[in-house]
C-alpha cells in the first residue's frame, strides 16, 4: 500500500471512527452471485495497530492487523524510519511465535533428568515463590542472560542483577563484536553508523551480507530500491561466499577469506595515488600520502586478494581498482567490514579499513555516505549490546568454579549457539547451578531448565527498542499489546516479574519503575518529552533532526588501520575454508520453530527445512559429490553432516553452511529432522577470539569433507533439471546492458 | 502489476507476506520434494555463467491475470473466468479439479489442493476471514488479492459516503500483499483502468511495440512468453547489467 502520511491518517481515522465494513449502510444487502468469488465478500471490522519486531535483525516497526481480538497480519509501518513501510522477509512469522502449538502454556517445573525436557505444570504462586526463593538465596551468583534488547528491558535487567549483586549479560550468536569495536574505536559510539545507501553513486562493500541478515537487511534493502531507481548507482561487492548480496551486487569478487581489509586498503592506496581522495589526506595519512600505504598497493595485495584472473575481464588488479577508485571517487560509499568479515582472527583490520575508506572518500556525516550513530535519546542505552567470546569462555569457568550458582535465562539459547568447545552445556549440567527459563519456547538451553517462567509473546507484550543502526537520526521504537494471550495460555510478562520479585525481596526501591509498562511511559513522557498515546499511534518515536555527529577522524587514521593488517588465522585444517552463516530467515536457529521461516525457500538455493553444505559444482563433481549426498563436515572441533548442493556460483574451496539446524530440543518444526539433514554448524567451531576483541572467529575455520556413504533428496523449490528463463528471451536477453545515464 | 527485475533481491518477503495474507497451508518437506508446494508468488533463480563471473537471477512469478487467458476455455464448469476489473478469478465453489487449466497454464503459477488443509492447533486463528480456506480437490491461485481491493472499495465509500462502481478505487489506496512487502518497490501495482497510473506507461509502451519490435522500446518492459498472445497484465522490466558477462550461457 503507497500510504502517505496523510492518507494513513485518513485510513487510521476511519479504523478508529468505526466505519462499518458492509452495505447495511445503505440499507441493501449485495447478494453473492454464484459466479461471484467468496472473495469478493469480506465483513468484519479490523484494527490495524502499530508496534514493534525486535525479532528481525535491525529491528523494524510494523502494523498488526486484529480482527476480534485475534492478530490475522504484519505490515511494515509506512511512518518508521528504517523499514519504511516494508517488511523483512517473514515479518509474518511473528503471528505464528504468536499461534504456535509448542508455546509453553504456563509454568512448569522439572521432573526428570536436567536436559531431558521433562517438566509438569505448576501454579504461577508456585513458581513464583521458587523463583524468589532462588533469588534470594544465590542472587549474588546470579546471571541473566538474554537477547540483546536496549533500553527499558536492559535497564530492568541491568537493575535487577545489580539490586542482588548478580550480572546480565546479553548473548546473540553472530557475534560481531570486532565490528561494535572498530566502530568504537573509529568513530566513537556505541551503536552501529548508518550506511546511506540510497543517496550513493557508487557502492563498494566487503564481506557483509547486508542484503540478507547483516545491519538492518530491510531498511538496506529499501535504501537499495532507491539506489536502483533514476540514478542507478553501481554496486561492487567483495566476498569470499557467493552471498546473496554477491549475487545482487553489479560485480561480485571473490576474495580469499579474510582479505576484506587488504582489498579496502587497496582501494584507498589507489584512491590517494590518484589524487581522488575528497577526505583530508594528509591528516589521515600524518602527512605521508600513499606512502604510508605502500604495503598495499594493489599488485602488492594480490597475491593475499586471491582474486581469478577471470574475473577481472581482462584487467590486472591494479586497473580494475584504479577503474573502480574512479567510479568511487564521486558519491562513493564503502559498507562492510561486519559480520561475517568481522569474525576472523583479523576482523578488526576488515571493520577498520571499511569504515576508515569512507573518511577518505570524504562522506561521513554527508547524503549518501556513512551517517554517524546519533546519541541515545533514554537512559539504559546501548550497555545491553551482545557479550563477545571471552565472557561466555567466563561464564562457563565461573560455573565450574562455584562462582555462579543461578542463572536465569530469557529468549537466548547460547547452549546451541556457542562452540561446543567453550563448554557451557557441560558446565551447566553441573546440578549445583539453578536453571530457570523465561523463554515462551523450549530450546537447548531451556531444556536444561529447573523452572518454566513463560513470557508473554511479543505481540502481546510492551517494549521499546533502540534501533542498531539508527537511520542517521535517533528512533526510540515502542512495542504495544496488541492481543491477549489465548484462554488455554498463562504467560507473564519477564519484566514484570522481576520488577515484582525485587519488590518482595526488599529491593523494590533499586528498580527504575513499578512494571514495564510504566517505565516505557516515564521513558516517552520523561525523557523524550512526547506524548505516550500518539507514541503508540506512531510505533514510536523519532527526530529527524538529530543527526549524529563523529568526531574528526584520529589524525594518522589510515595508519593505524594499516598497523592492524594480519592475514587470517585458520584454525583447524582441510581443504575447505567453512564459512557459516545466518540462514536467511531461520536466522542464527532462533526462528527454527516457526513454519514459515523454514518454509521459505534460501534465496541462492532454493533449499527448504534442510541444512546443506554449498560446494562449487565443479569441485564437488571432481570429488565425485552430487546433489543430496550426505557429507561429514569436519571441523576443529567435531564433525556434522549435511546435504550436499553444488553451487556454480561458490568459489572453490569455500565449504557454505547455513546456521539454524540441528536443534534438538522443542517444536517438532525445529527438531523432527535427522542428523543428517539438519545440523548446527556453530557446534564444530573452534572457541577461536577476533584479536582485540574477544569475539567468536566463526568464519575463521577449516574444514574437511569426506562423503558419509548415504543420500537424500534435497527438499527445495528449484527443478532438477536445468531450468532455462521461461520466455521467448533466452536469460541473456531479458537482462538488458544499460549506459550509464540510468534506467527506465 | 509491474515487476522490476533489477530491483528484486531474491529476498522471499512477497513470497512470506501472500502465504499470510492468502491462508496458504504451511509448505512442508514433503510438499516440496512431492513438487506440490503452494506458493502463489515464487522466486524463480536462474542461474548465467560459471564461477567466478556467474550471476544468480531472481524472477518473482505469480498470475499474470492474461487477457487471453489460456487456463479459462479449458475449464468445463467456468470456475475460472475474466472478471470486468479484468482480473483472472477462479470460484472455489464451481470447481470441480479437473486441473485442465493447470495444465493450461504456460506460467506455472496454478496450485491444485491434493491435502486437505491443516493447521495446528492455535495457528487457526491467524487465517485471513476475508479468504476462502481451499479444500481438497480444487484449484487455487493469486487473486491479486482482490479481498484487498473490496475492502479498500468499502472503506473509499464509507470515507465518500457513496457507493462507487467496482471500477472507481483510486490507485494508492489499496496494494497487494507482495507489493506492500516488497522492501525494494520491485513489485508495484495499479490499475490500469485509471488514467494516471505509475504503471500504465510499460503497458503502453509494450502494447505500442509487440512481438517482434520488442527492440524498439522505450522501456525496460517486456511479458513473459510474450509469444504466446497471452497478453499478461504482469509487465517485467529487465535487469541492468552494468557488467555484462562476456560468455552468457544459461541454465
Ligand atoms: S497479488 Fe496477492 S495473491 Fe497475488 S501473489 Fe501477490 S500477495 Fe499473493
Ligand atoms: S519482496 Fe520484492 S525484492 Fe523481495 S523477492 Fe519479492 S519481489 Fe523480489
Amino acid at each position: 500500500m503507497k500510504l502517505t502520511r496523510r492518507n494513513f491518517l485518513a485510513w487510521a481515522g476511519i479504523a478508529a471512527t468505526g466505519a462499518i465494513a458492509c452495505d447495511l449502510f445503505d440499507d441493501e444487502l449485495r447478494v453473492q452471485s454464484p459466479v461471484d468469488i467468496p472473495e469478493d465478500l469480506v465483513s468484519g471490522r479490523d484494527n490495524w495497530y502499530a508496534t514493534y519486531d525486535a525479532s528481525v535483525p535491525g529491528g523494524q516497526g510494523i502494523l498488526v492487523r486484529v480482527m476480534e481480538g485475534r492478530a490475522k497480519k504484519v505490515r511494515g509501518n509506512p511512518r518508521f524510519p528504517t523499514n519504511q513501510g516494508k517488511q523483512s522477509p517473514a515479518a509474518d512469522a511473528i503471528l505464528q511465535s504468536l499461534y504456535h502449538p509448542d508455546r509453553i502454556a504456563g509454568p512448569m517445573l522439572r521432573n526428570g533428568p536436567r536436559g531431558a525436557g521433562q517438566f509438569r505444570p505448576i501454579s504461577w504462586e508456585e513458581a513464583l515463590n521458587r523463583f524468589n526463593a532462588a533469588v534470594a538465596e544465590r542472587g549474588d551468583r546470579m546471571l541473566l542472560i538474554t537477547e540483546p534488547r536496549p533500553g527499558a528491558f536492559a535497564r530492568i535487567c541491568d537493575s535487577f542483577a545489580d539490586a542482588f549483586g548478580g550480572r546480565h549479560l546479553a548473548f546473540d550468536t553472530v557475534d560481531d563484536s570486532a565490528y561494535r569495536h572498530a566502530v568504537k574505536d573509529i568513530m566513537g559510539s556505541d551503536g552501529q553508523p548508518y550506511h546511506d545507501i540510497a543517496n550513493a553513486e557508487t557502492l563498494v562493500s566487503f564481506g557483509s551480507d547486508f542484503l540478507s541478515t547483516w545491519g538492518n537487511p530491510t531498511a538496506y534493502s529499501v535504501a537499495y530500491g532507491k539506489f536502483r531507481s533514476g540514478h542507478r548507482g553501481r554496486h561492487v561487492h567483495f566476498d569470499p561466499r557467493y552471498s546473496m548480496t554477491a549475487a545482487n551486487a553489479d560485480k561480485w569478487l571473490p576474495i580469499a577469506p579474510g582479505a576484506e581489509g587488504y582489498a579496502a586498503l587497496a582501494l584507498a592506496w589507489t584512491l590517494i595515488e590518484m589524487g581522488l581522495a575528497e577526505g583530508d589526506v594528509a591528516r589521515l595519512t600524518n602527512g605521508q600520502g600513499a606512502a604510508a600505504l605502500n604495503a598495499f598497493r594493489p599488485d602488492a595485495v594480490a597475491g593475499a586478494l586471491q582474486i581469478p584472473d577471470a574475473a577481472l575481464d581482462g584487467a590486472t588488479v591494479a586497473q580494475f581498482f584504479a577503474e573502480l577508485a574512479s567510479k568511487l571517487a564521486h558519491g562513493g560509499l564503502a559498507m562492510g567490514g561486519g559480520g561475517a568479515a568481522g569474525a576472523y582472527s583479523n576482523g578488526r583490520f576488515n571493520a577498520s579499513a571499511a569504515l576508515a575508506l569512507n573518511y577518505l572518500l570524504g562522506n561521513v556525516g554527508q547524503p549518501g555516505g556513512l551517517l554517524p550513530a546519533p546519541d541515545t535519546p533514554i537512559p539504559g542505552g546501548i550497555d545491553a549490546r551482545p557479550a563477545p567470546l571471552s565472557d561466555w569462555q567466563g561464564v562457563a569457568s565461573d560455573i565450574a568454579a562455584g562462582a555462579t550458582r543461578l542463572v536465569i535465562v530469557h529468549n537466548a539459547d547460547p547452549v546451541y549457539g556457542l562452540p561446543a568447545r567453550v563448554g557451557l552445556a557441560d558446565a551447566l549440567s553441573n546440578e549445583a547451578v539453578a536453571i530457570i527459563s523465561a523463554s515462551p519456547f523450549i530450546d537447548e538451553t531451556t531444556a536444561m531448565a529447573d523452572l518454566l517462567i513463560p513470557d508473554r509473546a511479543a505481540l502481546e507484550s510492551w517494549g521499546d527498542d533502540l534501533p542498531d543502526p539508527m537511520p542517521g537520526h535517533t528512533v526510540y521504537a515502542v512495542q504495544q499489546p496488541v492481543v491477549n494471550p489465548l484462554s488455554d495460555l498463562d504467560p507473564r510478562s519477564f519484566p514484570d516479574v522481576l520488577l515484582n520479585a525485587a519488590a518482595d525481596l526488599g529491593q523494590g526501591a533499586s528498580m527504575p519503575a513499578d512494571s514495564h509498562e510504566a517505565l516505557i511511559r516515564s521513558n516517552i513522557e520523561d525523557e523524550l518529552g512526547a506524548d505516550f498515546t500518539e507514541a503508540l499511534q506512531n510505533g514510536g518515536w523519532w527526530n529527524e533532526n538529530s543527526a549524529g555527529s563523529a568526531p574528526p577522524p584520529a589524525s594518522g587514521l589510515l595508519a593505524n588501520v594499516a598497523a592492524l593488517a594480519a592475514p587470517a588465522a585458520a584454525n583447524g585444517t582441510g581443504e575447505f575454508q567453512l564459512l557459516p552463516y545466518p540462514h536467511h530467515t531461520v536466522l542464527d536457529g532462533r526462528n527454527a520453530h516457526l513454519p514459515w521461516a523454514q518454509s521459505t525457500p534460501d534465496p541462492i538455493t532454493t533449499v527448504v527445512w534442510q541444512t546443506w553444505v554449498d560446494i562449487n559444482e565443479q569441485q564437488g563433481r571432481r570429488m565425485g559429490l552430487r546433489e543430496g549426498d550426505v557429507v561429514q563436515i569436519t571441523g576443529p572441533n567435531g564433525s556434522i553432516t549435511a546435504l550436499v548442493y553444488l553451487n556454480p556460483g561458490m568459489p572453490p574451496g569455500i565449504a557454505a553452511v547455513p546456521m539454524g539446524g540441528g536443534r534438538r530440543s522443542g517444536s517438532a518444526y525445529a527438531t523432527d529432522r535427522d542428523a543428517r539433514e539438519s545440523s548446527n554448524v556453530m557446534s564444530i567451531l573452534a572457541a577461536a577470539q577476533v584479536d582485540g576483541s574477544g569475539g567468536l572467529a566463526w568464519s575463521g575455520n577449516r574444514c574437511s569433507i569426506t562423503p558419509a556413504g548415504d543420500s537424500m533428496a534435497v527438499a527445495k523449490l528449484e527443478g532438477d533439471y536445468t531450468s532455462r528463463e521461461i520466455g521467448e528471451h533466452s536469460a541473456e536477453l531479458v537482462f538488458k546492458s544499460v549506459s550509464e545515464e540510468g534506467s527506465h | 502489476m509491474v515487476v522490476d527485475l533489477d530491483k528484486c533481491t531474491g529476498c522471499q518477503a512477497c513470497v512470506v507476506a501472500c502465504q499470510a495474507e492468502n491462508n496458504i497451508p504451511i509448505n512442508t518437506k514433503d510438499y516440496f520434494l512431492q513438487r506440490r508446494a503452494y506458493e502463489w508468488i515464487r522466486i524463480e533463480r536462474y542461474w548465467e555463467g560459471e564461477y567466478p563471473n556467474v550471476k544468480a537471477r531472481f524472477m518473482p512469478v505469480l498470475c499474470q491475470h492474461c487477457e487471453n487467458a489460456p487456463c479459462e476455455p479449458v475449464c468445463p464448469v467456468y470456475a475460472t473466468y475474466h472478471n470486468e476489473e479484468g482480473l483472472n478469478v477462479q470460484v472455489y465453489n464451481r470447481c470441480v479439479g479437473t486441473r485442465y487449466c493447470i495444465n493450461n497454464c504456460p506460467y506455472q503459477v496454478r496450485m491444485f489442493n491434493y491435502w486437505h488443509p491443516n493447521w495446528p492447533h492455535r495457528m487457526e486463528n491467524q487465517l485471513n476471514p476475508d479468504v476462502t480456506v481451499r479444500s481438497r480437490g480444487i484449484t487455487e491461485k493469486c487473486t491479486f488479492c482482490v479481498q484487498r481491493i473490496r475492502r479498500g472499495e468499502i472503506q473509499v465509500e464509507a470515507r465518500a459516503g457513496q457507493r462507487l462502481d467496482d471500477n472507481r478505487i483510486a490507485a494508492g489506496n489499496y496494494d497487494p500483499a507482495c507489493v506492500q512487502a516488497c522492501p525494494t518497490s520491485a513489485l508495484m501495482f495499479g490499475d490500469l483502468n485509471e488514467p494516471n497510473t505509475a504503471i500504465k506507461p510499460y503497458f503502453d509502451d509494450v502494447n505500442n511495440y509487440p512481438g517482434h519490435h520488442e527492440h524498439e522500446r522505450e522501456t525496460r518492459g517486456y511479458r513473459l512468453l510474450e509469444e504466446m498472445n497471452t497478453r499478461p497484465s504482469v509487465i517485467y522490466l529487465k535487469k541492468v547489467d552494468q557488467y555484462p558477462l562476456a560468455d552468457k550461457g544459461a541454465h
